[in-house]
């Protein structure tokens, strides 16, 4: 029982669960299955970018550059679709992840192959992906109606009353799930996170592995470039700004943790889910927008205070008592 | 055979860890590879593994020529190491260690978590191991780590097991369990290397016994045709070919004593005094407890108990600086990480820790900083390239001197060196020798952590020896002979 309760996803679920209740006394309309499932919709793609930004974290590294890949792979198939409106929507969806993945496997050559540090590359790729957004739509937007209707029906549709990209996020979810817990790739990352030095005693390739998250991250960033531009039926330049300092702290929040090695997907999931319900409540129980960073700020900091101080390190014994 | 090494010698910059050794294991049997601290033993068995790569000699198993160019050949080849250093995965479950890097897949390409969990409890129950096979390796006890690493070289099928120190911090229950395992690994057609510091086990378990000494294979046999006293002889004695320039000073009256100092899990009933002019020396196996005992001391840790006098004062020390401020340092073992900041001068890290000695109400006073860093230089003989070098671009030796000289310009009064000479080539260790002879001379106290027999011998007046986090005995080095002293950090008498 005392195993359970000190669980960090269930010490994140229960801080979940409070919020939500504590908010649903200040206003009730928030906690309608109306609006409970516009919150999931709104963070599905939040999900989604944590859980690739995982596998990047579980092996000691950090991918910084995600909401650029997004930005530019999502700008570069809406360019396309303005020309060609007559392709099918599928075909955007695979293309946008084949750019995005590409971007991905570049930062993963630079690591692994030219040795550049991971945050040096991501930084550096972060503004190179961000800046041919420019060069490729000379600064210019692609706007909703310049967009197929095919293109953004996807979006729209519903199953049991939650949206495609709830669905979607479930979806990747079980399949991260099952990579990271059921196959030798993902224990791998595990064990490469958690003692590198020993991880190469059994024989762990570290630079194929450290190549191929990155590509999984760049995967996922580009499949959410569709998602985000046919969300908000916009692509411009400054799309998802800074998104990937929400990815990263949603993957802290969920106790993966940065030096490598540890983190469950379920974490990564509920971590992302708490920022998505505090950047959505607060606005719902009128809090003034000019305190809304500073306090989920706050709030995020104290569930992670909460969520470590349950993790202690024990000393090396050198006195055995016979 | 089933394997053979031949001639193998391994240089480290200048120092040579092995000169042809020849190690010889036989068929199904335990063999023992003894010898002190710095004898050659790790090398090898890194050898072995697939660590480093031997400069010359051959490496034969089952009579057939290998080469061993890195560890996962080493693990394909049937050889598995069982270190005493964590090669394990805390965060994982011991089932997951025990298949780590050959996880059993289905035939659709997952994982089958539901066969390795069987067949991981059916090898504890094998070994009669009592072991969750769903708890996390940093919940394990140590000697539980060592029968997950024994199960993990089982389901590798190795058949050449090697074990550093398996015993070194297990309870007489733990090794006896231990025993029972190894001796089922014979049966099960293994060979075993065994590396131990217990001669008395040594004994009971092992088959045969290689001495390695300084390097060189001093002595290779049945375990039936010696005894303890000759394994001593062999591990300890040594001609007295290096010059060690401990200069004759009167040594003066009591300055420094601690006692009763206690830490729970690390140290207990620690009493020791230290003379003006002295060199105390601290001889023990490593992981002794000698090195949590100086961090106490110097406020690095929190000691449980004790107390500590110092010129016959009381003193409280807190953190670090209230060490340094009564004149007390210590210079860490692990120089590279704790010592000094690789990346800034070797003026900057001799003028390290007297910051606040070289300023004015906070403002540097660049005068006084280059005052002291060039006396120190000369002082102990810095040997830079240009004025502002790396200190990291620096050899080994002449880093460790640039360590000392950070601490020299605190100028204290006892100054605790833990391994001073830890891989560094012959010339900087006799500099470091008789640079220590000039210290006392001029009237500091030293306490010296060595894992070096024949450093303890030749620089210190009296030497303390620990075994387990236990003073052994406090020994006067004039009196003392090598063989006493092995004893004794061995735990044996």
């Amino acid at each position: 029982m005392k195993k359970i309760l000190l669980n960090r996803d269930f010490i994140l679920f229960s801080i979940i669960l409070i919020i939500l209740i504590a908010v649903g006394f200040a206003n009730p309309l928030f906690i309608t299955p109306k609006s409970i499932s516009d919150v999931l919709t709104d963070t599905s793609i939040l999900i989604i970018l944590a859980l690739s930004q995982m596998i990047v974290i579980l092996i000691r590294a950090i991918d910084l550059s995600v909401a650029s890949n997004l930005a530019l792979s999502g700008m570069l198939i809406s360019l396309l679709s303005t020309v060609h409106p007559e392709l099918p929507v599928y075909y955007f969806i695979a293309l946008s992840c084949v750019i995005g993945t590409t971007l991905g496997v570049l930062n993963g050559i630079s690591i692994a192959i030219l040795k550049v540090p991971f945050i040096v590359t991501t930084l550096g790729t972060l503004s190179i992906y961000r800046g041919l957004i420019y060069f490729v739509s000379d600064g210019k937007q692609v706007y909703s109606n310049e967009f197929s209707e095919d293109f953004l029906a996807l979006i729209h549709f519903k199953f049991l009353s939650l949206s495609f990209l709830f669905w979607l996020a479930v979806v990747v979810f079980i399949i991260i799930y099952v990579l990271l817990n059921h196959t030798r790739f993902g224990r791998n990352l595990y064990s490469l996170g958690g003692n590198p030095d020993a991880a190469k005693y059994i024989g762990v390739n570290e630079n194929k592995y450290i190549i191929m998250a990155y590509s999984l991250s760049g995967f996922f960033a580009g499949l959410c470039g569709y998602l985000w531009v046919a969300r908000y039926s916009v692509a411009s330049t400054q799309i998802a700004i800074g998104f990937e300092l929400t990815v990263i702290s949603a993957c802290v929040v969920g106790g993966i943790s940065v030096m490598g090695g540890v983190g469950t997907v379920l974490g990564c999931v509920l971590g992302a889910l708490l920022i998505g319900l505090i950047r959505n409540a607060l606005p719902a129980v009128d809090i003034s927008q000019f305190w809304q960073l500073a306090i989920s700020g706050a709030i995020i900091l104290l569930a992670i205070i909460i969520n470590t101080k349950t993790e202690q390190r024990k000393e090396k014994t050198i006195m055995v008592e016979n | 055979m089933k394997l053979e090494l031949k001639n193998i010698s391994k240089n480290f910059h200048g120092v040579k860890a092995l000169q042809n050794v020849d190690f010889q294991l036989q068929e199904n049997s335990i063999h023992a590879l003894l010898g002190e601290n710095g004898a050659g033993k790790s090398t090898l068995v890194k050898i072995l593994c697939g660590v480093y790569q031997p400069d010359s000699g051959i490496i034969n198993l089952n009579n057939k020529q290998q080469s061993i160019p890195d560890p996962s050949a080493s693990l394909s080849l049937g050889i598995s190491a069982i270190h005493q250093e964590s090669v394990m995965f805390d965060e994982l479950s011991v089932t997951e260690n025990v298949f780590i890097g050959n996880h059993i897949t289905k035939s659709n390409g997952l994982v089958d978590w539901g066969l390795m969990q069987d067949k991981t409890n059916q090898l504890l129950k094998d070994l009669e191991a009592n072991i969750e096979p769903n708890e996390k390796i940093k919940d394990l006890s140590i000697a539980q780590r060592h029968i997950v690493q024994i199960s993990r070289s089982l389901i590798h099928d190795a058949d050449i097991v090697i074990m550093d120190e398996p015993t070194a911090s297990l309870s007489q229950k733990e090794i006896n369990e231990l025993y029972t395992i190894i001796r089922n690994l014979k049966k099960q057609d293994k060979s075993i290397i065994f590396i131990s510091h217990k001669l008395d086990e040594v004994i009971e378990v092992c088959d045969d016994f290689t001495v390695l000494r300084d390097g060189e294979l001093i002595k290779s046999d049945t375990i039936q045709n010696t005894n303890k006293d000759q394994l001593i002889t062999y591990m300890a004695g040594r001609e007295v070919n290096q010059i060690f320039p401990k200069n004759n000073v009167t040594i003066e009256n009591e300055i420094f004593e601690v006692r009763n100092l206690f830490k729970k899990t690390q140290f207990k009933d620690i009493n020791f005094n230290l003379r003006k002019k002295e060199i105390l020396g601290f001889y023990g196996l490593v992981g002794s407890g000698r090195t949590e005992i100086m961090k106490s001391i110097f406020g690095i840790t929190k000691l449980d108990e004790g107390e500590i006098l110092f010129k016959d004062q009381k003193i409280l020390i807190r953190k670090p600086s209230d060490a340094i401020d009564q004149g007390i340092v210590y210079l860490s073992e692990e120089r590279q990480q704790l010592g000094m900041t690789g990346l800034m001068s070797v003026k900057d890290n001799i003028n390290m820790a007297v910051m606040d000695r070289n300023s004015n109400f906070y403002v540097m006073n660049k005068l006084k900083e280059i005052k002291n860093s060039s006396a120190m230089q000369e002082k102990l003989n810095i040997k830079v390239s240009y004025w502002s070098q790396l200190t990291q671009s620096l050899s080994g030796g002449n880093q460790q001197k640039t360590v000392i000289a950070k601490w020299l310009s605190t100028k204290p009064e006892v100054l605790i060196l833990d391994e001073p000479t830890k891989g560094i080539d012959v010339r900087s260790k006799s500099a470091v020798h008789e640079f220590m002879g000039e210290l006392v001379e001029e009237g500091m106290s030293i306490m010296m952590i060595s894992s070096e027999l024949p450093e303890i011998l030749g620089m210190c007046d009296r030497v303390v020896v620990m075994y387990k986090g236990l003073i052994k005995d406090i020994l006067n080095v004039k009196e003392a002979s090598s063989e006493q002293i092995v004893k004794l950090a061995s735990g044996e008498s």
